[in-house]
């Protein structure tokens, strides 16, 4: 948390209460909706429109017919950006609510924040005056043109943000606290926590990037910057159709991930039921993030029978040591000369569902990079990882047993953590407001 | 997809013209809003006047050639050429709309909100490629026509010249003990100068070889030697300790002061140019203050983000009546953010403070301290951008 500002008492004639928003902010929630059809919409220069109401122009807005495609819908029983097949870039925030900012003023930037959100999701511009010469433009535009590249944009809430400074206490979803101290764990304050996360997915990182942007833009006064992330190289796969790719250790990461498609699975590990007292958050889910640097360069030193020994699977095919296929199921007893051919300490046997009760998480993690180390030259980067779960103890048990004993401890460090709960998706006519405040 | 009440909202929207080809909409009321509902419905009720434009390979010609003042709908349709394939509406060579990469067969339209006045449609590789249009109606007001911002700009001119003359005998004391070799004197009379040309930047921002001289850095010159003003001084002070060959630079700061003085009672002042002006000013304390870059050797930087800051809130100040007229929940946030941007200032003032300056050296200013600062400073920018587009 920033340290405090001092409390500021208005005069008493600024006390109304629509002193807390300004009104281009609400100009942009009477643009909310799929195609609002805004009577009399003008376009200013060079400007989109709101509402195309079916205009044949050939624009490049982004919401030609090839883009329709590349649309995932805003609102749905979940929030996009869980289940969604994982995009291939990301731009993650998390933000503070600055000293002084009202329960009142909070919910406003949430409204505003879900009409601005569902906006850029159709890969329209966040809504307002489009070509006033006077005034600053309401969307930063480097978006124009492109196409919504399955943007999918994700809210989430931290622990702190339900501690009383906005009547949230008796709103807070029963798992929802900070991750205890975990093995190995070596956070950096600076990159962990946070009263709200965005996470932002496209298959074009200047979209997503432009989505974060915004929203922080529309934030100013309301939220603090805490910290932000760009991904790129999906790490996981979600659903069988997709690849598993690799991550920067040069492994097929996400092979036995849950199938995001499988709705019994994702009832079972990943969306919060009915075991949960607070119903505005069932159908949401948890989401931990984990910031896990690389030591990359003595990876790439390590021999690659050791490297394969460390994860338990070939480097080349993504098989598992006792198989030929990646997506062979592991054979966790099979012995060589009276030694496990998945090493006892291997990431995969630690990390199976099979040795862990049953237990599993859907993963959606990206790589980063952060550029070089300034003190030893080496690869600042490694792995964003980000994780949705019905509850946050399934990932602080699984990384109470990796922290303690995975192999691969001699080549990582968790260096940044969040969790949040991710809410429901919402219905129509519904806001992130409403629905968190009730 | 949306809510009934917002979709109603939505269309209670009117468009307000403001200026050619620019686009209001007004649709500032939600819950907290009353009595511009009536106003809104009248305003929806406005009628849009329609305009065919047909691209053929000779012209573009618009069909009615004329509307009255308001929203105007132009319809492009490419009957049949190849070779023109778009049309612009041209406000004496600006292009206020157009519909573009229209092949034959295809249509698109585009909405205005026009002024009284004569437009051209204009058709690139047509043979005929420009029409006349024209808008018949009321001519709009300006600001001119609105007292109140009259008396703002009058007001805001008068406090310019009497902080430039402030500037002047503050920067002749200033420069007097420079030239007397007074080194602890020059130390807390730099301030005492600085804070007012501070305030001011915006217009002597206009004169910019004078602005230059007086308030240049050294990486801004071209060569050693034409590093001149305030900060050479500076350096002179805090980093050489000494002020040696300093004499020619301070007669020097002190002429192009005066020659300020001289210009700026002629300086005429608009609505919006105060407005920006203002947003500069914020802008400045974000980038050039609180990164402790201005003053680099003197690390008075507070004292500047001070005159910044007053500098600002006195534009924003005598727009205040005109804004809480057309946009209370603006002028009310705006006041808010400037309260909280002082406050947060105010911390780190101190008596007599570092070098006299009434704040602490920055260099005490931690770099979490430093966050903060920018963090209220960045809020309260964004709302001061706005203000331009709402008075205009």
């Amino acid at each position: 948390m920033t340290d405090s500002t001092p409390d500021i008492t208005p005069e008493p004639e600024e006390r109304r209460p629509e002193a807390a928003a300004a009104v281009s902010r609400r100009r942009l929630l009477g643009a909310v909706g799929a195609g609002a059809a805004v009577a009399g919409a003008a376009v200013g220069v060079g400007g989109t429109v709101l509402a195309r109401g079916g205009s044949s122009g050939s624009g490049g807005n982004g919401s030609g017919g090839a883009a329709k495609s590349q649309i995932v819908a805003f609102r749905a029983g979940h929030q996009a950006g869980i289940a969604t097949p994982s995009q291939d870039r990301l731009c993650f925030a998390t933000f503070d609510v600055t000293p002084g900012v009202t329960r009142a003023d909070l919910a406003e930037l949430l409204k505003t924040w879900t009409a601005a959100a569902e906006a850029m999701t159709l890969g329209k511009p966040v809504p307002g005056d489009v070509g006033d010469l006077n005034a600053p433009p309401d969307d930063t535009g480097e978006a124009v043109g492109l196409a919504p590249g399955n943007l999918t944009i994700t809210i989430g809430y931290g622990p702190s943000l339900f501690d009383g400074r906005f009547g949230l206490a008796a709103r807070r979803p029963s798992a929802l606290k900070t991750l205890p101290h975990l093995p190995k764990d070596n956070l950096d304050p600076e990159n962990s926590g946070g009263d709200l996360c965005v996470q932002a997915c496209a298959d074009d990182p200047q979209v997503a990037f432009h989505a974060i942007r915004n929203l922080r833009r529309l934030a100013f006064g309301t939220l603090a910057p805490r910290w932000m992330e760009l991904g790129f190289g999906r790490t996981s796969s979600t659903t069988p159709q997709q690849a598993t790719p690799r991550n920067l250790l040069g492994f097929k990461d996400g092979t036995r991930n849950i199938d995001a498609t499988d709705a019994a699975l994702m009832g079972q590990h990943v969306w919060i039921g009915d075991e949960e007292p607070q119903r505005w958050a069932r159908g949401g889910s948890y989401l931990v993030s984990r910031k896990i640097q690389m030591r990359m360069e003595q990876w790439d030193r390590d021999r690659l029978g050791d490297q394969q020994d460390v994860f338990g699977r070939f480097k080349s095919s993504g098989a598992p040591l006792t198989g030929k296929a990646e997506y062979d199921t592991p054979d966790f007893h099979a012995k060589s000369g009276g030694q496990y051919v998945i090493p006892a300490d291997a990431h995969i046997r630690l990390a199976a569902h099979e040795n862990n009760n049953g237990l599993r998480i859907l993963r959606r993690g990206y790589s980063y990079t952060d550029g070089i180390d300034p003190e030893t030259g080496d690869l600042l980067g490694g792995l964003f990882f980000v994780a949705f779960m019905k509850s946050p103890d399934q990932f602080s048990t699984l990384q109470r047993i990796l922290g303690q004993h995975d192999a691969l401890n001699e080549y990582i460090q968790h260096i940044g953590s969040g969790v949040f709960v991710t809410p429901p998706g919402l219905a129509a006519g519904q806001d992130w407001s409403t629905q968190l405040f009730g | 997809m949306n809510p009934a009440a917002t979709h109603r909202r939505v269309l209670a929207c009117a468009a307000t013209v403001i200026a050619a080809g620019m686009l209001l909409t007004a649709c500032g009321g939600d819950k907290g809003d009353k009595g511009s509902s009536g106003t809104d419905a009248k305003a929806a009720g406005a009628k849009t006047s329609k305009v065919t434009i047909t691209i053929t390979d000779k012209g573009c010609a618009p069909s009615p050639a004329k509307a009255p003042a308001g929203t105007v709908k132009f319809t492009v349709a490419n009957k049949n050429s190849a070779k023109v394939t778009e049309a612009e509406l041209q406000d004496h060579g600006k292009m206020l709309g157009e519909k573009e990469n229209l092949t034959p067969g295809l249509s698109g339209d585009f909405t205005l909100n026009l002024d009284k006045g004569t437009y051209s449609v204009y058709c690139p590789g047509a043979s005929t490629n420009r029409s006349a249009f024209t808008v018949t109606g009321a001519v709009k007001k300006t600001w001119k026509d609105d007292p109140q911002l009259v008396a703002a700009t009058q007001q805001y001119g008068t406090w310019i010249d009497g902080e430039v003359k402030q500037l002047v005998t503050t920067t002749a004391a200033f420069t007097a003990a420079v030239k007397a070799g007074k080194l602890d004197e020059a130390k807390t009379l730099y301030g005492k100068a600085r804070v007012h040309y501070e305030r001011i930047e915006p217009t002597a921002e206009i004169w910019g070889d004078l602005d230059g001289r007086i308030d240049g850095r050294a990486d801004d010159a071209a060569t050693p030697a034409d590093f001149t003003g305030f900060h050479r001084i500076e350096q002179a002070i805090w980093q050489q300790k000494s002020l040696a060959g300093m004499g020619k630079l301070a007669d020097q700061l002190n002429a192009d002061v005066k020659s300020l003085n001289d210009q700026v009672p002629t300086v005429e002042y608009q609505p919006a140019v105060i407005a920006n002006g203002a947003t500069d000013l914020v802008n400045e304390i974000q980038s050039s203050k609180i990164t402790g870059e201005e003053e680099r050797y003197s690390h008075i930087d507070l004292l500047d983000f001070d005159g910044n800051l007053a500098g600002a809130n006195e534009a924003v100040d005598v727009l205040m009546p005109t804004l809480k007229r057309k946009d209370p929940a603006l002028a009310a946030e705006v006041t808010q953010r400037y309260q909280a941007t002082a406050a947060a200032l105010k911390k780190y003032a101190a008596t007599p403070g570092y070098e006299d300056s009434g704040y602490v050296d920055y260099r005490k200013v931690t770099a979490a301290q430093r966050r903060t600062l920018s963090q209220t400073v960045d809020a309260y920018a964004e709302s001061v951008s706005k203000i331009a587009g709402k008075i205009a």
